[in-house]
């Protein structure tokens, strides 16, 4: 019972410091997207609110919480408050299998912890894409129960991008899959350690990287960021499917955009740019003579590998205009698809060859 | 051939998508903002600006307008409506009873200033003139020549003062100048 009660409080106390920081670094999202945009545009951002608009992520809390929560007429409302929840929790649930740091345990009164990773599920990277799945359903019926011909069309618009693209990330995914023969992101992960040339972009037998350049795209067509913001495309459809929600709901939605901006980045470091390894074998901490601190050092690379692909999205936001509906479901299915299919062909045949000792 | 095989080396190699984020790192480098952070610092602004109208008034402070219904006539957006009386005990001398401005329909042509013979209405240099009801822009004379007075402190000598060879009229015979020969 004790036993029982020590692990619950633990992994609620890790859920609670993963939540935190992910919702600290959708704040800090906010701000960082306005203000680099701005910045590649030779404007300014936010400048207001604290020196240099740097409260500017709380004063906008403060306001969308603050708002009037209108139920539009002839919505249907139950799911009309569903489908914010339904966004939002997929995309915060992914996190629990995210490594952000070394596979450590940790003995604390008797039982052991892993302290940087909620759960080390077997099926982490399908448990993942699982999970965002479901956040498409969010999406769709917030469309659809919002009762406005906007939100409709980006909620139909939405499914069919999120669907197509979704599986373009999976088939990419496939490659790392064969060649770490695993489906636990840590496992993943740890096959990658000891210096970049054993990341899954640049590994052996048959380097990733088209794998890595289909979710790239895929991931940014998924997480409805520019230039595949079709269902959002605030010149055609005012604010697609979020166009009727106010307040608190749409912050919802807003939370949850941002935090699948977080996972797929995450994903992506851990899948291709090799999680917590730093690009050198071993770590700088660890050769100074403190291993017990490497940790520090490795879950610093984690984020920098993050903050890194984060950053991709808003340059790409910056630089590009918005695709053409036909266009980008020709993209998807008809240049995306044939590669990801052809890197599985190619890997599993770099695989057999060359198997793992 | 080969030019078929570079466009298609570029297709593959986003070739095009990598030159525009070359183009906006390199502003995020060399980042020189055109921004003017607006209530903080103002921009100057050009000397024929055209911002809020206003009523002017002569040195000692009487009205310059005469009530001739001119800009009335001139503006094209019906903003102005002059109601024209004569100056009490001067039957020859005319002047504006009351005077509206809508600057809701205000389109700052100037036309109006153009045509006013005795050059009563001048082009201030103010533009922050947002207000939380509309009905505020509705300005009558006292307003308008309040206007006139915080942006025009230096007044116009009296027509009668002034030199022979401007324009005037409704001026009572008994101040007419003596034009030079």
């Amino acid at each position: 019972m004790f036993e029982l009660g020590v692990k619950v409080a633990f992994s609620l106390a890790q859920i609670g410091v993963v939540f935190g920081i992910v919702l600290l670094t959708v704040m800090f999202l906010t701000l960082a997207e306005r203000k680099v945009i701005a910045w590649m545009q030779d404007r300014m951002g936010p400048m207001e609110v604290g020196p240099y608009g740097i409260l500017q992520p709380i004063a906008d809390g403060l306001k969308l919480f603050f708002k009037e929560d209108i139920v539009p007429a002839g919505a249907n409302r139950f799911l009309f408050s569903l489908a914010p929840i339904l966004a939002l929790v997929p995309a915060l649930i992914g996190f629990a299998v995210i490594p952000f740091g070394p596979n450590l345990t940790v003995e604390l009164f008797g039982i052991q912890f892993k302290p940087f990773v909620i759960s080390d599920v077997n099926i982490g990277i399908l448990y993942i894409l699982a999970f965002t799945s479901i956040g498409a359903y969010g999406i769709i019926l917030g469309g659809w129960a919002s009762n406005s011909k906007y939100s409709l069309l980006g909620g139909l618009r939405a499914a069919a991008q999120v669907i197509s693209y979704e599986l373009n990330v999976g088939l990419a995914i496939v490659g790392v899959l064969l060649l770490a023969g695993s489906l636990s992101l840590v496992k993943i992960t740890e096959a990658q350690a000891g210096g970049f040339w054993h990341w899954y972009i640049f590994a052996f037998p048959f380097p990733q990287i088209f794998a890595f350049v289909v979710y790239v795209i895929s991931a940014v067509a998924e997480t409805n960021r520019v230039p595949f913001d079709l269902p959002e495309a605030e010149s055609e459809l005012v604010a697609g499917f979020f166009t009727e929600y106010s307040g608190m709901r749409f912050a919802f939605f807003f939370i949850a955009e941002y935090a699948n901006m977080i996972l797929v980045s995450c994903i992506a470091a851990a899948l291709f740019l090799g999680g917590w390894n730093a690009p050198y074998p071993g770590t700088l901490i660890g050769h100074l003579g403190f291993p017990h601190f490497a940790w520090i050092e490795q879950v610093v690379w984690f984020a920098a590998k993050v903050y890194c692909f984060l950053f991709l999205f808003f340059w790409l936001r910056a630089t590009l205009p918005r695709l053409r509906y036909d266009q980008l479901m020709r993209f998807g299915w008809k240049v995306m698809l044939p590669i990801a299919l052809g890197n599985i062909l190619v890997t599993s045949i770099a695989a057999y060859l060359f198997p793992k000792s | 051939m080969a030019m078929k095989f570079k466009a298609w080396l570029k297709t593959i190699t986003f070739y095009e998508i990598l030159v525009g984020m070359k183009a906006t790192l390199k502003h995020l480098l060399h980042y020189r903002p055109i921004t003017l952070q607006y209530p903080h610092e103002k921009r100057t602004l050009p000397d024929s600006y055209r911002g809020m109208l206003a009523l002017l008034r002569y040195d000692d402070g009487t009205e310059k307008c005469v009530g001739c219904d001119l800009c009335e006539a001139a503006c094209p957006s019906r903003v102005i409506r002059v109601i024209s009386s004569e100056v009490p005990g001067e039957p020859t001398k005319r002047y504006a009873k009351e005077y509206y401005m809508d600057m809701t329909r205000c389109l700052f042509c100037g036309l109006c200033v153009d045509a006013c013979p005795v050059d009563a209405l001048g082009m201030t240099r103010e533009y922050e003139w947002a207000v939380y009801d509309k009905r505020q822009l509705l300005l009558s004379k006292p307003q308008l020549l309040a206007i006139g007075d915080r942006s025009f402190p230096v007044r116009e000598k009296r027509l009668e003062l002034q030199h022979p060879n401007v324009a005037f009229f409704n001026v009572a015979f008994k101040f007419m100048p003596p034009k030079e020969s």
